[in-house]
């Protein structure tokens, strides 16, 4: 406590928080910088914004990085969801087991699965590109998936779907009605935290897209690597406003599971862990 | 009680592998009763009730329910209604929701929805928490939106799981109450099931003692106090001093005549049928023992030292050191000139007696 209020404490917090958002408000300015060569302030415009919006390369590039993020999303979904459901009837060794494989996913670095896949891919001569991206963001977005699932999962009284069944639902019903619709906040912030992940994903990507696919990020790197132009700028405050958006949304989606209890404490420290 | 069977169970038996959970057991209980199930952890009672809901199948045997066979009904097609132990209510819907799931699931109309919630959650005392999701409401109101839930769907029969066991000692007291008024109130058949034989007496009008999967005995509380059939019933309900003997003989007045050992023969009643010289337990109630001074011991009365007092307010409980006899406990208001150490003749009135047959001693 008497640490937390010594002058020096807070004149650090500050210098970090510099340190983290200068870099962004600097992206920011320039991106309605007038001045191409960006060395100082030319007065304001959005002519930056324009011309990224018809740049066919980042157009084709937007519309890879969204297939590819609905495209994992949606596998991500339906393992992490599949194996929530077979995780609640499961014994306590298969669970530890389980548990295990979900956060190998998150801990392992990318760069590893990337490489392993790029080989694995090479060798059955799968073809890289948008589907091959696919399943590699899938290895750690099913696994963030599964992490938000399972702790809204906890909160679930194993009795539930046999009350629904004593209320007269038949068990499809039961899952529709109970099962489902309980998870469904997990399952809205997996998907839009998932979808994030993969939007902005730059190593996966690159190991696994080929020729034929360039999401936006790598375009991105790949014009930084020629010029360094204001449009690029504006991509980036065009990428980090709509990732801030979902992130809200997600994040908003899982505090409105109120009940989730300890699980969504843990869950929202993987949140901020990422 | 209208006497019209509800629920029927005919020689149902459960096992899961080796385990017999539920052994043979053959129940009738009327329309309109109050009735519950009691006995220790594991010994059958919430599998029992489980096969009535439904999310049991019998190994063997039959289930009716309104004189109609369910046993291989699954639980949305019985007019049953549960009432869990962790209540299992919907943390997504909130209290207006839960009530009305079972309705919604049946196709009730809007109009006549909206009347029976709203009746439902009347009758639970709730008005004003219909927005409330489970997670903002207390212990009590959890429980009573599970029962709202339940009582709304009017089924033939409810079947409630230990529904207080996760209460304080002093909201059960008032849920116990609540409970028996709602019952008077619905006419529907309560089936009960709980380990605490206090709460089971407060409310029922018959009750069922288990152990092991059996049956040991079914009837009035007050008939199940007083004239237990086995050892087990008489321990598990209530305190009892066991006295350890012999059936001399028949009695006049239905009664037998009982060689206790050093104590001599004295006379009980207890269930026909029983032969001379079979080994028995005579039960006396702590409540009808007498103390009195040892200096005026008569035969028949079993000397013993007073081991300690305890003061529970409205009673004092004694317990006693009766030597061969081992340990007795006596309550009431007239033992509180003793103190321990005191030496004490204990007596007790031949009517106050009652043997059960020692062979079924656990």
């Amino acid at each position: 406590m008497r640490l937390r209020a010594h002058p020096v404490a807070g004149v650090l917090a500050l210098a970090a928080v510099g340190f983290l958002w200068i870099p962004i408000l600097a992206v920011a300015v320039n991106s309605v910088n007038q001045n191409s060569l960006m060395i100082s302030w030319g007065g304001a415009t959005a002519h930056w914004y324009a011309r990224a919006l018809h740049d066919p390369n980042v157009r084709t590039g937007l519309t890879t990085t969204i297939e590819i993020a609905l495209g994992s999303t949606a596998v991500s979904l339906v393992i992490a969801v599949s194996g929530a459901l077979w995780w609640r009837g499961a014994s306590a060794r298969a669970r530890a087991v389980y548990d295990a494989t979900v956060y190998a996913r998150i801990i392992l670095p990318e760069v590893v699965f990337a490489t392993a896949l790029f080989f694995l891919f090479l060798k059955t001569h799968f073809p890289l590109g948008i589907a091959a991206i696919i399943i590699g963001h899938s290895v750690w977005n099913s696994a963030y998936a599964a992490v938000i699932i399972q702790a809204r999962l906890v909160s679930l009284d194993p009795a539930m779907e046999e009350a629904a069944a004593d209320l007269g639902a038949t068990p499809w019903r039961a899952f529709r009605r109970v099962t489902f619709a309980a998870l469904l906040p997990g399952i809205i912030a997996g998907g839009l935290l998932t979808f994030t992940f993969s939007f902005d994903d730059v190593v996966t990507s690159y190991f696994l897209g080929g020729s034929a696919a360039s999401p936006l990020p790598l375009v991105l790197f790949g014009m930084i690597r020629f010029r360094i132009t204001p449009e690029i700028n504006a991509i980036g405050v065009m990428v980090m406003l709509f990732t801030v958006t979902l992130m809200g949304v997600a994040v908003a989606a899982f505090a409105l599971m109120g009940s989730a209890g300890r699980g969504r404490r843990g869950a929202l420290a993987e949140f901020y862990g990422q | 009680m209208n006497g019209q069977s509800s629920v029927r169970l005919i020689g149902v038996e459960k096992r899961f592998g080796d385990l017999t959970a539920v052994r043979s057991i053959d129940l009738d209980i009327a329309a309109g009763e109050f009735f519950s199930v009691i006995g220790p952890s594991g010994c059958g009672k919430t599998t029992t009730l489980r096969m009535i809901a439904g999310f049991e199948r019998p190994t063997q045997g039959t289930i009716e329910i309104g004189g109609r066979e369910v046993s291989g009904l699954p639980p949305y097609r019985r007019p049953v209604n549960t009432v869990f132990q962790s209540y299992a209510l919907f943390p997504h819907l909130d209290v207006f929701e839960n009530v009305a799931f079972g309705l919604r699931e049946a196709r009730v109309p809007r109009a006549e929805l909206r009347r029976r919630v709203a009746g439902a959650i009347s009758l639970a005392q709730l008005e004003g928490r219909e927005q409330a999701k489970p997670n903002q409401l207390s212990g009590g109101q959890q429980q009573r939106v599970a029962l709202a839930r339940a009582l709304v769907n009017r089924p033939e029969v409810l079947l409630l799981d230990e529904p207080l066991g996760s209460l304080d000692l002093k909201l059960r007291k008032e849920m116990q109450a609540q409970l028996k008024d709602m019952q008077r109130e619905v006419g529907i058949t309560f089936v009960y099931v709980t380990h605490d034989q206090e709460e089971a007496f407060s409310m029922s009008d018959r009750v069922a003692v288990m152990n092991h999967g059996q049956l040991e005995q079914v009837g009035r509380p007050e008939e199940v106090y007083r004239q237990p059939r086995t050892p087990f019933v008489a321990s598990f309900v209530g305190l009892a001093n066991r006295l350890t003997g012999r059936i001399a003989g028949p009695a006049p007045g239905e009664r037998y005549e009982v060689d206790l050992g050093h104590l001599g023969r004295r006379l009980a009643h207890g269930p026909p049928g029983l032969a001379a010289g079979a080994p028995v337990l005579a039960v006396v109630r702590p409540e009808d023992l007498h103390l009195t001074p040892a200096a005026d011991l008569q035969p028949g009365q079993a000397a013993a030292t007073v081991v300690d007092v305890a003061f529970l307010g409205a009673h004092r409980t004694v317990r006693l050191d009766a030597g061969a006899l081992g340990q007795l406990v006596a309550i009431g208001q007239g033992q509180s000139t003793v103190a321990p150490d005191d030496k004490v003749a204990v007596s007790w009135a031949d009517d106050d007696a009652w043997v059960v047959p020692a062979a079924g001693e656990q």
